[in-house]
């Protein structure tokens, strides 16, 4: 017959293993990148932005700016619910000054649960840019952009609901760079091709 | 009795190490910044009494926000100032930034953050909560002079800053390095 403490023990255990697996599944489904592997490239760039908006400044933006005038009204709507921008952006002088392997800390945590590329997405800039959005079911929990031409890479991080149209409203604002960002119609293709 | 005392004394040495450097960090980071700079790029900022008695005004023809127009940003009599002239900022950027953010990791958040390996230009945005205000530092490094500016912002202009955070950051260092020509 197994002891009282024994049970105690296997059941402690279980509770731990259950809180450790329920951690490293949020930790997995966390929208938030964590750009800070592409730091290195800072000592090379001509030019390097990095920018860090949290959820309580959104919040507060959201809630200070007016609702009187037109054009912060607008602004207050594209911003509400969101919970973060994050920006990291280097320019270089010439090219071959990163390589793919440098991208490679973002897109292990892009080919991570829910995150999707969408196809279909091109940009009025030259270079390569990839959308990924996260999806927890129908709604979506953030947007990661990343931009590779010769002499640039940048990455753009957006917590909280957002879709192209908002992406494409909040270039030039809060730190997202113009993107040119255009999708097609069938912009809500996507595919999971990590 | 005369060890009970000594215990007392020794608790609150120590619960006053603890608490003082937290206290005097979160009051007086701007001159630690200062005092940062200055060690790191061994330049000296120059004193900007004169200026101040001279009669220095916060331009407002200069701070312009995108979009905006011109307007104070700066609650009054809040802006705090050290300017380096003319002196070589030579140095490893990387570990300069590395420096500042560690420095200002426990009170400030840092909002924005530009800078140049090649030009060796730096500027530095961080927030921090002041009740229903905010203080705003910034600082800048570019050619051979720098500034760094501490201001207190209402909310209405903070968000201002979050909508265009480069643009006010440098409407905020104008604003506080130009005098005023009205």
């Amino acid at each position: 017959m197994r002891s009282l403490f024994q049970i105690n023990i296997r059941t402690l255990f279980i509770a731990v293993l259950l809180i450790v697996a329920s951690a490293l599944a949020a930790k997995a489904q966390d929208p938030r990148l964590q750009m800070g592997g592409l730091d290195h490239l800072a000592a090379k760039a001509s030019q390097t932005v990095d920018v860090n908006i949290d959820e309580r400044l959104m919040k507060l933006a959201a809630r200070l700016l007016s609702d009187k005038a037109e054009d912060e009204r607008e602004v207050k709507k594209l911003v509400a619910g969101l919970k973060g921008i994050y920006v990291k952006s280097f320019e270089f002088d010439t090219v071959g000054q990163f390589v793919a392997a440098d991208l490679e800390p973002i897109r292990t945590q892009l080919r991570g649960t829910g995150w999707t590329r969408m196809v279909n997405v091109t940009s009025k800039k030259e270079g390569n840019i990839e959308v990924y959005l996260q999806f927890a079911g129908e709604n979506v929990n953030g947007l990661a952009v990343l931009v590779t031409d010769d002499k640039e890479l940048t990455v753009v991080n957006i917590v909280g609901p957002i879709d192209l149209d908002k992406l494409a409203q909040l270039e030039g604002q809060f730190g997202v760079p113009e993107l040119g960002i255009e999708s097609s119609k069938s912009k809500g293709k996507k595919t999971n091709d990590q | 009795m005369k060890k009970t005392a000594t215990r007392i004394f020794i608790a609150a040495f120590v619960v006053l190490l603890t608490y003082v450097p937290a206290a005097l960090a979160k009051g007086d980071d701007f001159n630690s910044v200062v005092k940062m700079i200055e060690e790191f790029y061994r330049v000296k900022h120059v004193g900007i009494p004169f200026l101040a008695k001279a009669g220095m005004k916060v331009a407002t023809t200069a701070a312009r926000i995108k979009g905006g127009e011109a307007k104070r940003i700066a609650e009054a009599g809040s802006i705090k100032l050290a300017v380096f002239e003319n002196q070589d900022f030579n140095g490893d950027l990387t570990k300069f930034r590395a420096s500042l953010n560690g420095a200002l990791n426990n009170t400030w958040m840092p909002l924005i953050q530009t800078f140049s390996a090649t030009s060796e230009e730096q500027t530095y945005i961080f927030l921090r909560d002041a009740g229903d205000k905010t203080n705003v530092l910034v600082v800048t490094i570019a050619d051979r002079d720098a500034t760094v500016v501490q201001v207190t912002l209402s909310q209405k202009n903070l968000a201002l800053l979050l909508k265009d955070p480069e643009g006010a950051g440098k409407a905020i260092t104008q604003e506080a390095t130009l005098v005023d020509q009205e």
